[in-house]
């Protein structure tokens, strides 16, 4: 057995926690499990990705080979498709649509690519997968911030690495009690929309 | 002992406190920083932050020749810095072990370079490293690594990547803890005095050639010790192409293999020097051998002189002669590398992608730096000068939108580069923007130099208090350190003026009187230090405390043209344009103010 995760997004949208939540799920059910992170230094608003491995067997590299990752779960849409190449052919994507313009596009330097070319370029690869606004559901519920607990809920979804019950709990568990009932709400939300999708 | 999961650095740290390690010093940098903070927090270990690696090195060296084990901890061009030390204490040896760790950042993906340390460490000071090519083997390395040098009294180092001190693996933990002695130093004048007196012993001749056949001497104890060590092996296989896997490159060529789908000959390589027999074994009866390492072909070369002395012929390809020549390892790669050799041909040319919008760094929206880059910007603007930049947040000073700093080399260049161009006779004013760590890493001998040689520039010190780049930590103008939170900060404006510079002092938030000071003092003859004062916003502003007094901010769009100036060359990253008008995202402002004197129309209050 061999689970190999991608999680691509910006800088403070909590690509870690959720790396650091499906993580502490597989170890304690057993399982090897190996993790890195590619981020920028102290500042703000750099890519983040991370990479999680989880197998029965010896895993030998942290990062997840091209073509080999059963998800990418992509918190920003550009940052999903940075890191497309890594997803198997068998594997599913979920990624947020909602974008974050970079510096260079904020001053004209770069274009950020449109929604629908985005979306196209991903399409246009054979993948399957989700698109889901979180950012806008975790607005809804109250908080930009939760955009990583709705993609985690919908990965619990497409999923089955860990059981859906363990990994809220598990999630709940490294969170402080104030933001439980939000992140509760986030976690089902994410869960409905695949379901709404599937 | 069950399997724990643990980051490569916490692995390190983890190993050096099994093996009885009582002083760790280092300076931070990425990926290596966050080993001395795991060390701190182990009983019975005192860690600091030293002012700089080669200080880190010798506070580990002072120690070691007082019967304690030690370790010095860096980033690979940290060990630049260090490489002075590195060159004596590898002649004198050591006295309890003494483990140097230099971890290097294959790819530059966080660094200003890169750089193989290996070539430093071992082909250059000849001492023995090891590898790792896991975390597991990053643990157990650094604890073997101190006995090892206490047996061979050599210094032992460790070259871990990014993909190691980053990456989170299960640890097998040993747990038994290594005891250790009492303190005692016993002067050794012949080993820990280097200098060139005659040796009466050894016939007159000079300590340092005494020195340098000493260490000579020791390499075949260490080959010998090598061809024994726990971190070398063959999986062996059937065929005539052969693969060896230094280090990291071994776990990407075991991926590799995977996918390939066959069983390959595989050597696992994890010390330097190698095991010349056990490599010979390896190579018995093969056409050719693919050699996969980090960056340089060090173990390439080596294979390659091994079958020259040895008269053995068959095709050694590896970084030097076959894989592309600079950046990082991948599965990908190495399997492409089999794919190729099995075809009989080239490494394939990588085919150029297309590219995707880079998200590139900048400063925190209310950082205290990009007040004074806006500042400076404003008077290089009018004045024509240049500005010489150095290592730290306000590095990012020199991209765009910014486009202020015109160098970055390495830590603490900024000053001397600056009066060099006045020197040469650059006939506009010269300034250096230097961070507080980096000022007292190796900015203070600059300075020096430049008052001493009657330099005339303006150098300027962002001092907020704490190392921000690689996570915040003290520094000697901070008022902690890793051991007490009380400690009197060393003020480097007032340091400055002790020196003999003429000081000026403003705070970065008050982009007005910035740019005032930064002007008056540029117009005074000499060396003249501006004291940009703020805290870290992102660090300090936490702890509720902040250099500036919070006011709301928003555009008005009636006043706002569009015209894009506060993003064209500001770029704080809470304003962007919406539908041709400035907007401010109230969720990523945090209200320093500094925009307000960016737009020349007013629409931002
Ligand atoms: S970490 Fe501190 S110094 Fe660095 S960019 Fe953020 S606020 Fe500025
Ligand atoms: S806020 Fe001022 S500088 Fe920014 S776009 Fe509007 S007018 Fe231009
Ligand atoms: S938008 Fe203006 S006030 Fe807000 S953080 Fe950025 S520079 Fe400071």
């Amino acid at each position: 057995m061999k689970f190999d995760l991608v999680i691509a997004g910006v800088g403070g949208q909590g690509n870690i926690l959720a790396t650091q939540v499906i993580a502490q799920c597989a170890i304690d059910a057993g399982l090897n499990v190996a993790n890195t992170e590619t981020k920028g230094a102290a500042q703000r608003g750099g890519s983040v990705t991370s990479h999680l491995r989880i197998s029965d067997e010896t895993i030998f590299s942290p990062l997840v080979p091209h073509g080999q990752a059963d998800i990418l779960l992509g918190l920003e849409p550009l940052e999903a498709f940075r890191h497309i190449a890594l997803l198997s052919s068998n594997g599913k994507y979920i990624i947020n649509t909602a974008p974050v313009p970079t510096i260079l596009s904020n001053i004209k330097i770069d274009t950020y690519p449109s929604q629908e070319q985005l979306l196209a370029d991903i399409q246009q690869r054979n993948l399957t997968g989700y698109f889901i606004n979180a950012t806008q559901e975790a607005k809804n519920i109250g908080d930009a911030l939760l955009v990583n607990v709705v993609m985690l809920g919908a990965f619990s979804k497409v999923s089955n690495i860990v059981g859906d019950n363990v990994l809220l709990a598990k999630l709940l568990s490294l969170v402080d009690e104030r933001y439980h009932q939000a992140d509760k709400l986030a976690f089902e939300c994410g869960r409905r929309l695949i379901r709404l999708e599937g | 002992m069950q399997a724990k999961f643990m980051f490569g650095n916490e692995a390190i740290a983890r190993g050096a406190f099994e093996a009885g390690v009582k002083v760790v010093a280092g300076y931070p940098g990425t990926p290596a920083t966050e080993i001395v903070d795991h060390c701190a927090s182990f009983p019975g270990i005192y860690a600091e932050w030293s002012s700089n690696e080669k200080h880190a090195f010798e506070v580990a060296g002072g120690a070691c020749l007082t019967n304690q084990r030690a370790m010095a901890v860096m980033k690979h061009n940290g060990t630049n810095a260090a490489a002075d030390y590195l060159m004596h204490i590898n002649f004198t040896g050591v006295k309890a072990g003494l483990v140097l760790i230099s971890a290097d950042d294959p790819g530059g993906l966080s660094s200003q370079c890169e750089e193989d340390t290996r070539i430093l460490i071992h082909t250059y000071a000849h001492l023995p490293m090891f590898d790792p090519a896991n975390v597991q083997e990053a643990y157990q390395m650094t604890k073997l690594a101190f006995d090892l040098s206490e047996k061979t009294e050599l210094v032992f180092a460790i070259r871990p990547v990014m993909r190691i001190n980053h990456a989170g693996g299960m640890v097998e933990c040993q747990g038994s803890i290594t005891a250790g002695k009492p303190p005692e130093f016993v002067p050794d004048r012949s080993r820990f005095v280097m200098s060139a007196v005659v040796e009466k012993e050894y016939g007159g001749e000079l300590r340092p050639k005494m020195r340098h056949r000493w260490l000579n001497n020791k390499q075949a104890e260490l080959k010998a010790i090598m061809e024994e060590s726990p971190f070398n092996w063959i999986d062996s296989s059937e065929g005539d192409i052969g693969f060896v896997g230094c280090g990291i490159g071994y776990a990407f060529l075991k991926e590799a293999e995977k996918i390939y789908g066959q069983s390959l000959p595989i050597m696992k390589l994890g010390t330097l020097p190698i095991p010349e027999k056990k490599t010979l074994e390896f190579l018995k009866g093969l056409k050719k051998v693919v050699i996969f390492e980090e960056i340089e072909p060090v173990v390439e070369r080596l294979v390659k002189q091994l079958c020259f002395e040895n008269k053995i012929s068959l095709d050694i390809l590896g970084r030097e002669s076959f894989l592309p020549k600079e950046g990082e390892l991948s599965t990908n790669l190495v399997l492409t590398a089999v794919q190729a050799v099995f075809a009989g041909k080239d490494y394939p040319a990588p085919a150029q992608g297309k590219y995707i919008p880079a998200r590139t760094r900048t400063q925190c929206g209310g950082c205290s730096h990009r007040g004074l880059l806006f500042a400076m910007k404003e008077v290089v603007r009018k004045n024509g000068g240049v500005v010489t930049g150095d290592i730290g947040c306000h590095d990012a000073g020199t991209f765009e939108p910014m486009k202020l700093q015109a160098t970055i080399y390495c830590m603490g260049s900024s000053i001397p580069m600056a009066y060099g161009i006045q020197k040469a006779g650059f006939d506009k004013p010269v300034y250096a923007l230097i961070g507080d760590s980096t000022f007292f890493h190796n900015g203070l001998t600059g300075l020096a130099s430049a008052i001493f040689n009657k330099a005339n520039i303006t150098v300027v010190i962002g001092y907020n208090s704490t190392t921000a780049m690689t996570g915040f930590q003290p520094h000697a103008a901070s008022t902690n350190n890793l051991m007490s939170k009380d400690v009197k900060p060393i003020n480097p404006g007032e340091l400055a003026a002790a020196m003999g510079a003429k000081v000026f002092w403003c705070n970065p938030y008050n982009v007005e009187d910035t740019i005032r000071v930064i002007t008056e003092a540029t117009q005074e003859e000499g060396v003249k230090v501006v004291v940009a004062e703020a805290l870290c916003y992102l660090k300090f502003g936490r702890e509720g405390k902040i250099s500036y007094q919070p006011v709301p901010v928003a555009v008005d769009i009636d006043v706002c043209n569009g015209c894009g100036i506060c993003i064209r060359t500001f770029g704080c990253p809470a304003i962007t344009l919406v539908a041709d008008k400035a907007r401010i995202d109230e969720s990523a402002c945090n209200k320093c103010g500094v925009c307000i004197h960016v737009c020349k129309r007013g629409a931002i209050k």
